[in-house]
């Protein structure tokens, strides 16, 4: 079977929403488990009782199991505890819990590097561990755990794919769907290989770029 | 909270056919990985510069590209190429051009942890190439890698998973086959515990393993440089 573009052009629109989807389910997760991340390092490095000792379990937890079964458990398993969820938000819960784990070592990391000497000075001033952390010590950290935080981003909208898995029409479930009903495979399994390449490609260039401009101020 | 060890009990059968095809395919994948990330890890080592291009071509692509896409991309290509392939080897060959990618990465970061003056001297002796990889890099470069290859066992172990997804009757798919023969036979849906002991099941196995690559980081980081385990976000 020859590749043909024109079943391909003929199949743009739906790529195109697939392609949405994904750009929005990423977007989504980002922006919930960054939030994930600096709460849960800020438990962690500030040895809240209970709470530290929940994300230090949570952290473990997601990095030790399959993306693909927390999702399945998400989607199948927690409407048993009363939380049916749509869809597209049980896509957007998975891959927030397991990008927030992610995110809260990388954060913990950033705020590890926070020179001692600061908390010290903050205390002395009489900042509380709120005002600190909100103040000098998130900022700071999120300096230098950027990189590795938005690796983690890259990352999570790569995975971003898995979702399709549950029925989701994100870029590849719009192409594997059409594998099925089509058996154009050429076609679509270019599109994915091309668009993931070149979605994944660009970001990681993004990321150096950002890299780049905050190592200005450290470079003689 | 008895229903569900019950419900558990009664499959036991299914769930240890699972739980061999998933070791059987993490097996065959640590393998393969391992055979081809020495390969490309030492070739993205040596003089020429297009060759070191290449294996980094390789590297990023596979990388890149998410592995669900890969091995669909595998098992529905196939075909097309003259070459059907079963869901087992399918899942396997997927699973290993990734795993040799990240694979290839660590023996890469291990070789260059290799002081450079052993190099040079086993050139000046006059080593060939071969020689020098054979009885001098290699077994240096050994050291540095072993606790980073624990953990990409590990990241190895849950990327079998995807195997449900085109067939392979691995872990995770038969405690989907339960949940469904209990909704059709009982009218029950035990979803919430038996993914709940699926996750449950890998967590024990991988937490096994990173806890050994941490160990083994502890241990050998004394004496040698060790390679960083890949992360799991790298699935």
């Amino acid at each position: 079977m020859a590749f043909d573009i024109g079943y391909l052009v003929q199949q743009l629109p739906a790529l195109r929403a697939g392609f949405l989807l994904t750009i929005q389910i990423s977007a989504i997760a980002v922006v919930l488990s960054v939030a994930i991340g600096m709460v849960g390092a800020s438990m962690r490095v500030m040895r809240v009782p209970v709470l530290a000792q929940f994300f230090a379990a949570y952290v473990e937890f997601i990095r030790n199991t399959p993306l693909l079964v927390q999702l399945f458990f998400v989607f199948f398993g927690l409407p048993a505890l009363g939380l049916t969820l749509s869809l597209f938000w049980s896509g957007v819960l998975a891959l927030t819990l397991w990008a927030g784990a992610f995110q809260t070592e990388n954060v913990r990391g950033g705020l590890a590097a926070v020179a001692p000497g600061l908390r010290e000075a903050a205390r002395a001033l009489g900042l509380t561990r709120g005002q600190y952390l909100r103040l000098v010590g998130l900022p700071l950290a999120v300096r230098t755990g950027l990189p590795s935080m938005l690796n983690t981003c890259v990352s999570l909208v790569k995975n971003s794919a898995y979702v399709s898995a549950i029925g989701l029409q994100d870029l590849a479930g719009v192409a594997f769907d059409r594998i099925a009903s089509d058996f154009r495979a050429f076609e679509m399994l270019a599109v994915l290989l091309v668009g993931y390449l070149a979605l994944v490609l660009s970001l990681s260039a993004a990321v150096r770029l950002i890299e780049h401009r905050l190592q200005a101020p450290f470079r003689a | 909270m008895t229903y569900a060890l019950d419900l558990i009990a009664d499959n036991a059968p299914l769930l240890l056919i699972g739980l061999r095809a998933t070791l059987m395919l993490a097996s065959v994948t640590l393998l393969s990985s391992t055979i081809l990330g020495v390969v490309l890890g030492t070739l993205a080592t040596v003089r020429a510069r297009w060759v070191r291009l290449l294996v980094a071509l390789y590297v990023e692509t596979f990388r890149d590209i998410p592995l669900i896409v890969t091995i669909f991309t595998i098992f529905f290509g196939a075909p097309f190429f003259g070459v059907p392939l079963e869901p087992f080897p399918a899942v396997a060959l997927g699973l290993s051009l990734w795993g040799g990618a990240n694979g290839a990465e660590i023996v890469r970061g291990g070789i260059q942890s290799v002081q450079k003056g052993q190099r040079e001297a086993a050139t000046a002796l006059g080593l060939r190439p071969w020689k020098i990889y054979l009885l001098i890099l290699w077994p240096q470069a050994l050291r540095a890698v072993l606790p980073a290859f624990t953990g990409l066992l590990a990241l190895i172990v849950q990327s079998t998973s995807l195997g449900a997804l085109v067939g392979v009757t691995e872990f995770l798919k038969a405690g989907g086959l339960i949940i469904e023969r209990s909704t059709v036979m009982q009218g029950i849906n035990p979803a919430f515990e038996i993914y709940g002991f699926v996750l449950l099941v890998y967590f024990l196995v991988c937490s096994v393993l990173t806890w050994l690559s941490r160990r083994l980081e502890r241990r050998l980081g004394r004496s040698t440089t060790t390679v960083r385990a890949p992360d799991a976000a790298r699935l």
